[in-house]
């Protein structure tokens, strides 16, 4: 059996457990062996990365940017999912708020989830300045619910839809993900409707440093892209993990995160 | 629409396949966890507010688990089909579910019944058949009775294996070889735990007899019966068998149940056993190795089969929803 790889993820969910364990069986009798390990927060996961403790980390799209900028550019993007390549950020009202479009947003009171989600608060305010609002003109109030986990919980952005339930905010900018979640506006038409949706971005990515040599992990990717769907061994953690298939890196995604990251001086060691 | 909210906050807490409540204050909302379960991949285990009290419905997280996929094929209800021969034994085993012995009331099924129950369980869609009892080879016509569930599908035949000599030698060598299999009970590689339980010499007498089977070219499976396996007494019967000739995957090893004439065992309720349809000449049952209680028994109307084989898939369909998660399978083959 050649070395393990070392595998880093965020505990976000209890789910994680069952996903990784999987995983980690799948790899078992392939030619890329691999074991995990679990952090609280991205932060630590992708210090831990820096600092050659893990070998790959399963970052969200944030930490995707932020191993690019912590290091110089020595990052390597080796996969991603299906579902990273169409990711994008959904602004919801109450329904008959007569809203609809970017520019019916402005002036507005917006709900934004935690601080470094990147699709419910860096981005949503990158792509509102693109369609032309004036985002220092909204009244914007974020709710910092999962801080550390990039939004993964969720948590943040239903705090922000609460908000607009309550009257309390005119708009709530959320990941499509979760706007799915909540029936897509499909299961309570008459509480809430999507008034703009951003154009597709990319999402999260595993990522390695270049000192990781590719006979080490593109055995492990080829492994990672091997799963199948038809599978149903396969397909129950594919579908614990959201995703139909493993993907081969889109890097052109995530240019608006780094413009965004710089816009708005998001530091880069969250 | 906060009923949403609240699902989309207790699923992300919860693992695969654990569960958690939430509170619903009307029929709509109701139907609305009911659609936002179908579109999300989970499962609302309470069907209507009442089943949980106050307003509150359980929801699992994830789908159930598939039983063919859980259970495996051959073991989902109805796929096997247990015909108890007789009760009568020339043994009165200490641990035996059917509690059956020579003072045992015969209590055949009878050569043309059991040819109609095997009929009728092949046409609802029945895997295999298993005959037991009792001890078959005490029935005149076993060789018969063999011939006419081969025909229609794979069978096996459950015996201690004694009585292969004589006209239970004729009978054996009268059954066919393809589509049918002999599983003789065999408790210990020696055999004072054998013995212990049914009776001095049938040691001798169940290793003998899987001789004569195998020399006749039957396929033998060995069931054994054991209370608490230590493992060192597990391997030693293992490598006995395999100097026997029996392969792994047919040495199989099941725990006593607290049933019949057995006072200690595994204790089991209608809920946690995955059931095999049994029919003895009392009616027809939930699981063989239940086949004397009154609380396994599905039905005293034995023909037609049909409908209570369905019956028995409904419960366990239901049974398994209302579980929210696998069954618990009592191995018993």
């Amino acid at each position: 059996m050649s070395e393990q790889l070392l595998i880093g993820a965020v505990a976000y969910t209890p789910n994680v457990v069952p996903i990784w364990e999987g995983i980690r069986e799948y790899f078992a009798e392939s030619p890329a062996p691999m074991d995990f390990v679990l952090f609280s927060n991205y932060g630590r996961q992708v210090e831990a990365l820096r600092a050659g403790q893990v070998d790959i980390a399963w970052n969200t799209n944030l930490a995707y940017v932020r191993t690019v900028l912590q290091t110089g550019g020595r990052a390597r993007a080796l996969a991603m999912r299906d579902t990273d390549t169409r990711f994008a950020t959904v602004f919801v009202a109450r329904t008959g708020s007569g809203l609809s479009g970017p520019d019916s947003i402005a002036g507005r009171r917006l709900a934004l989830g935690s601080a470094d989600s990147a699709q419910a608060a860096i981005l949503p305010l990158y792509y509102l300045a693109r369609a032309g609002v004036d985002v220092t003109r909204l009244e914007v109030t974020r709710f910092d619910s999962d801080i550390g986990k990039h939004g993964d919980t969720g948590r943040s952005e239903l705090d922000a839809i609460d908000a607009v339930l309550a009257g309390e905010a005119d708009v709530a900018a959320i990941g499509i993900t979760t706007w799915d979640g909540i029936g897509g506006g499909e299961l309570m038409p008459e509480a809430l409707e999507a008034v703009w949706q951003t154009e597709p971005y990319c999402h999260c990515m595993f990522t390695a440093l270049d000192t990781l040599p590719a006979e080490r992990h593109e055995p492990w990717v080829s492994t990672l892209l091997a799963m199948d769907w038809g599978r149903p061994a396969h397909r129950r953690i594919l579908e614990l993990e959201g995703l139909h298939r493993w993907v081969r890196p889109e890097l052109d995604g995530y240019a608006g995160l780094f413009a965004a990251v710089e816009e708005q001086g998001v530091t880069k060691w969250w | 629409m906060v009923v949403i909210l609240d699902l989309m906050r207790m699923a992300g807490a919860l693992a695969e396949g654990a569960t958690g409540a939430v509170t619903i204050s009307s029929a709509s909302e109701l139907d609305l966890v009911r659609r936002w379960c179908e579109r999300t991949g989970n499962t609302l285990i309470t069907t209507s507010p009442a089943d949980a009290g106050l307003g509150a419905v359980l929801v699992r997280r994830g789908r159930l688990p598939d039983p063919a996929a859980t259970l495996g094929p051959d073991r989902l209800p109805g796929a096997r089909l247990w015909l108890y021969t007789n009760f009568h034994c020339n043994l009165a085993c200490d641990y035996c579910c059917a509690a059956s012995s020579p003072r045992a009331e015969r209590r055949e099924l009878g050569v043309e019944r059991i040819g109609r129950l095997v009929r009728a369980g092949a046409d609802w869609g029945v895997h295999e058949v298993y005959l037991t009892g009792g001890e078959p080879f005490l029935l005149p016509e076993i060789a018969r009775i063999v011939a006419d569930c081969v025909r229609l599908l794979p069978t096996t035949l459950l015996t201690n294996g004694m009585l292969f000599r004589g006209p239970g030698l004729r009978a054996l060598q009268a059954m066919p070889r393809e589509g049918f299999a002999l599983q003789i009970s065999l408790d210990s590689a020696t055999p004072d735990v054998h013995d212990g339980h049914r009776g001095a010499g049938s040691w001798a007498r169940a290793v003998a007899g899987i001789g004569v089977a195998l020399g006749e070219g039957f396929r033998v499976r060995v069931a054994a019966t054991i209370a608490s396996p230590h493992a060192a007494d597990l391997a030693a019967l293992h490598d006995f068998l395999d100097g026997l000739g029996i392969a792994r995957a047919d040495q199989v090893i099941r725990p006593v149940a607290q049933q019949g004439a057995a006072d200690t065992g595994v204790q089991f309720s209608r809920e946690s056993l995955v059931p095999e349809v049994t029919v003895t000449a009392d009616g027809v049952y939930w699981h063989p190795v239940a086949a004397t209680d009154e609380r396994a028994l599905v039905s005293t109307q034995i023909e037609p089969l049909g409908p209570a084989l369905s019956e028995v898939y409904r419960l366990f369909a239901e049974q398994w929803a209302a579980a929210g998660a696998a069954a618990r399978l009592f191995p018993c083959a």
